[in-house]
């Protein structure tokens, strides 16, 4: 170990005591960020210890690296350094829940499922539905931006954040926003932290509002012999006055993952839409009927899901990709995003196997949305070859050309050295660039992992 | 450099028809709709981004501030020139680019006036949903700075939620696209940092606004209560009962009155309190919905409920809300709007409380506000000649922005800051919170050319010296 850590070590013992700070190989194996093993992980347990932590490592250079549940660590590049793994799960706490104004702040190592699962008993909803959602922790969820099919009806993380308190850099504890609905007391805070992953401070706590809790959920899955009938059923959704909540695309691939989990037996070569429905018995009773009928006219095979099977089937699809051979080390998994009427073009183009030198793609959209997941499972051991990685920069230079972008969500660290996790970035880069030096000025937090190398 | 060779150079981007520099001229543009007045030294009017950066460019060189300015409806002092420089006209830059509705999308420039927007897409089906009650004469590039709200921000959100990407000449001069056409660009959000800056991290001069269909069906309903606090609890048991309708408007007596007394709406004059509520969406359930509301209101002490039966009466209650402003001008000379929020549930609590303010300075403190957002709008009147009566509504605003925060809330929902919070920011910020915003503010701004003056408090030193 560096001799500057050796005295940290005995620091961060002295704030979170010596049970609270992990060595070596054997015990910090589980916190690797693409395949870098971190010196220290120091696992904090109140906001102030973690102001007291990142002050500690910040005085002597050691680069942080913040972590809730670990669901988002493949996303963004290797990290330049990797001194001390933050592990958040102690500050699991509710703060303040406030059921007669629907609002609820708690600390960030708390796991979204169970903040949902204790507003869900007064018959509250936050309907944010991230993919591993009965993993993800609250400070992942808002760092690294992270959102379900249900945005196309209730929007994203930024919709429905009130407020932060954030430790920046230099261990110095500010709060950003507040906890009513509406705010413009200064500058929009909140803003800079949402998808900022880590690099600008350790998020500690999270003011959000919520909804009422829809009386009724409902739903529909058509399939689809071919990729022309839901791209013009997902045209006309948009075009008519529906609200679903989620209307997600699955190419032949995904469609086959999803099956066991729903008893599907869908022919072979099916694309699928999902479509979920919510709120009073009368608008979800009209709805259900409206995408019968328009899965049909589009030559799809109607299989309802009824309100009893909602929550299992939902469940399946926001988590199919994630849920697919976790352990892979060789799997590939991209987020691309583009104007919303490109959707279906580009799912067309992920699932391109010639491609990809014949790998098969499980293509996912949330296709009101303009967000594309594409997962790439070559066999164990694989290794990514040049055409791999020329196969994912030909297909990031389609979604530049369409306004969009890809992101790498999660590749074996060689692939990621030769292609860069969120691409060349707009130009707001260099703007983005000051504000890391402004506020990270030695680069302790997250170094190496964010756009243009922030 | 004089002031007639830097008005040369001015002259010189835009035209010498488009440089204001007379005395009359900048006369008018010394004010907005707070209570401070500060003259520039020339306004410009600007046609294109181009003209915008090279503007900015050349107070840059001569370190002179800069100020864009919309509409002019800001409440808080946000357009006032308030270190001089140049007011940077955007009126000009009022089209619609280019209209997306399969991706539900449009480009369009900072001078268009939102209502404008909204009555363009209205015959394509579509909407932009943030509706600032100034909307006819507020600009969307102010709505931007503003991060402006609206009785629809309830259900809909404000103005950030609303907004794709923004092109934006930097206060160096330079022309940045952030975000766009699709969700999610990589990076910070820079987007979202800008809108709702207030003019003090440049200039907005092209915005991809999202849009939405128009709703299937709407119903408006007329909630009349002899008791303002009946009406107020009346908010929270509709949202209890797991609605949340598009609005939830209050106005009390006093605005009832001069709403009456200007646009003749059909308010009833005797009561204490109306709620204007809409519900929309799916038609199949909006009956129900009203029914539900309907019933709850009379449950908590609705003397009368009234659904509008058509467009037309439809269209005479939002004429009445939306004329609030202007009609209360028939009770005083002027007067000064608070914008402190509160938890909904506080809401009777701190209408009681302004009503105790309006006791002790001794002023007429009428209320209309978004009761669902529990955003209050408390109008302090008073005779601008009146220097006593000024000095003591600029001591109770200040004290209505205090309770409110006592009470959980914050200092302003949707107005800002501008001029006249920037010593109330203390209420609701840490001095490290506060030093976090200038660390922003700096990163954006290093010589502090953008709308200087704003936004923030004196240093504490100072301020507790004084």
């Amino acid at each position: 170990m560096h001799s500057d850590l050796n005295g940290l070590r005995g620091q961060l013992e002295a704030i979170v005591g010596g049970a609270q700070v992990l060595e070596g190989a054997a015990r910090t194996a589980a916190f690797a960020v693409d395949g870098i093993l971190p010196e220290l992980v120091v696992r904090p347990g109140t906001q102030q210890e973690v102001a007291q932590v990142v002050a500690a490592c910040a005085r002597v250079g050691a680069a942080m690296i913040p972590w809730g549940e670990g669901t988002a660590i493949g996303l963004g590049n290797p990290p330049a350094r990797a001194q001390v793994v933050v592990q958040m799960g102690r500050l699991n706490r509710m703060v303040e829940w406030d059921p007669a104004n629907l609002t609820v702040t708690a600390e960030a190592g708390m796991r979204l499922a169970d903040l949902q699962e204790t507003v869900a008993r007064s018959g509250a909803i936050l309907p944010l539905d991230p993919p591993s959602d009965h993993k993800v922790s609250l400070g992942g969820l808002v760092a690294a931006n992270q959102n379900g099919p249900s945005r196309l009806r209730y929007g994203t993380v930024r919709d429905w954040l009130l407020g932060l308190r954030v430790v920046l850099p230099d261990g110095q504890p500010i709060h950003c926003g507040g906890r009513v609905i509406k705010n413009v007391s200064g500058y929009d805070m909140n803003k800079l932290f949402i998808r900022s992953l880590g690099t600008l401070g350790i998020i500690t706590e999270v003011t959000f509002k919520l909804l009422p809790m829809p009386a009724q959920w409902a739903g529909a899955i058509g399939l689809f012999p071919g990729l022309d009938g839901p791209r013009a059923a997902v045209r006309e959704t948009l075009a008519s006055f529906l609200l679903p909540e989620s209307i997600d695309l699955l190419n032949p691939e995904a469609v086959e993952l999803l099956a066991p989990a729903l008893t599907l037996a869908p022919a072979p070569g099916s694309w699928g839409l999902a479509v979920a429905l919510a709120g009073s018995p009368e608008t979800v009773a009209r709805q259900a009927r409206d995408f019968a009928a328009l899965f049909q006219a589009h030559g799809g095979t109607l299989v309802p899901v009824l309100p009893g099977q909602t929550g299992r089937t939902w469940k399946a699809v926001r988590n199919l990709l994630d849920a697919a051979q976790p352990d892979n080390p060789a799997r590939i998994l991209c987020k691309i995003t583009v104007p919303i009427a490109r959707t279906s073009d580009l799912v067309a183009s992920a699932s391109e196997q010639g491609r990809f030198g014949g790998l098969r793609a499980a293509v996912m959209a949330y296709a009101g949305s303009g967000v594309i997941w594409a997962l790439y499972l070559p066999a164990m051991g694989a290794l990514p070859g040049a055409s791999t990685a020329a196969a994912l920069e030909a297909l990031r230079a389609e979604a530049v050309a369409a306004g969009g972008s890809l992101e790498i969500h999660g590749a074996p660290p060689p692939l990621k050295r030769q292609v860069d996790a969120w691409g060349a970035g707009d130009s707001g880069l260099a703007m983005m660039r000051r504000l890391k030096q402004e506020f990270d000025p030695r680069g302790v937090c997250n170094p190496g992992r964010f756009v243009g190398g922030i | 450099m004089t002031d007639r060779e830097f008005v040369q150079e001015l002259r010189a981007i835009v035209g010498k028809a488009n440089v204001l520099d007379g005395s009359v001229d900048l006369q008018l543009y010394q004010y907005d709709g707070f209570l401070e007045e500060r003259r520039p030294d020339a306004v410009a009017f600007v046609h294109s981004t181009e003209e915008v950066a090279k503007v900015v460019q050349v107070c840059n060189r001569h370190g002179r501030p800069f100020v864009p300015r919309g509409g002019g409806t800001n409440l808080t002092g946000g357009t006032i020139p308030f270190k001089g420089g140049v007011v940077i006209e955007m009126i000009r830059m009022n089209r619609i680019l280019e209209v997306d509705t399969a991706s539900l999308w449009a480009r369009v420039q900072p001078g268009m006036f939102n209502l404008e927007f909204g009555n363009a897409l209205a015959p394509l089906g579509y909407q932009f949903m943030p509706d600032p009650a100034s909307q006819k004469a507020s600009s969307l590039g102010g709505n931007v700075a503003e991060n402006a709200g609206g009785p629809h921000c309830f259900k809909f959100g404000v103005t950030t939620n609303h907004i794709l990407g923004l092109t934006v000449v930097l206060p160096d001069g330079s022309v940045a696209h952030l975000g766009g056409t699709a969700p999610d660009p990589a990076g910070y959000d820079l987007t979202g940092l800008f809108v709702g800056s207030e003019g003090t991290f440049g200039i907005c001069t092209e915005l991809v606004a999202k849009i939405a269909r128009l709703p299937e069906g709407l119903k408006t309903l007329l909630a009349i209560y002899d008791d303002i606090e009946a009406g107020s609890k009346t908010v929270t048991a509709i949202v209890a009962a797991g609605m949340i309708p598009a609005t939830l408007e209050m106005m009390d007596q006093l605005v009832i009155q001069a709403v009456e007394a200007s646009i003749h709406c059909g308010l009833p004059l005797d009561c204490a309190t109306v709620l204007l509520i809409e519900v929309d969406g799916l038609k199949d359930d909006l009956e129900l919905q009203a029914k539900a509301i309907e019933d709850i209101c009379m449950a908590h002490g609705a003397r009368e409920v009234r659904v509008a039966k058509d467009d037309a009466e439809r269209a005479l209650l939002w004429a009445g809300r939306r004329g609030a402003f202007g009609a209360v001008a028939r009770l005083a000379p002027s007067f000064l709007v608070c914008d402190g929020t509160v938890p909904r549930t506080a809401l009777p609590e701190a209408l009681r409380k302004v009503a105790e303010v309006a006791l002790k300075y001794d002023l007429r403190i009428p209320n209309v506000f978004h009761a669902g957002d529990g955003n209050l709008h408390p109008l302090i009147l008073f005779d601008w000649r009146d220097a006593d009566q000024k000095a003591r509504v600029i001591k109770a605003g200040m004290e209505i922005l205090g309770l409110c925060a006592a009470l959980g809330g914050t200092i302003s929902g949707e107005h800002g800051v501008g001029l006249e919070k920037m010593d109330a920011m203390r209420l609701v910020l840490s001095e490290a919170d506060i030093e976090a915003q200038r660390r922003v503010k700096r990163t954006f701004d290093p010589d502090n050319l953008a709308n200087p003056g704003k936004m923030f408090p004196q240093p504490e030193e100072v301020a507790s010296a004084q």
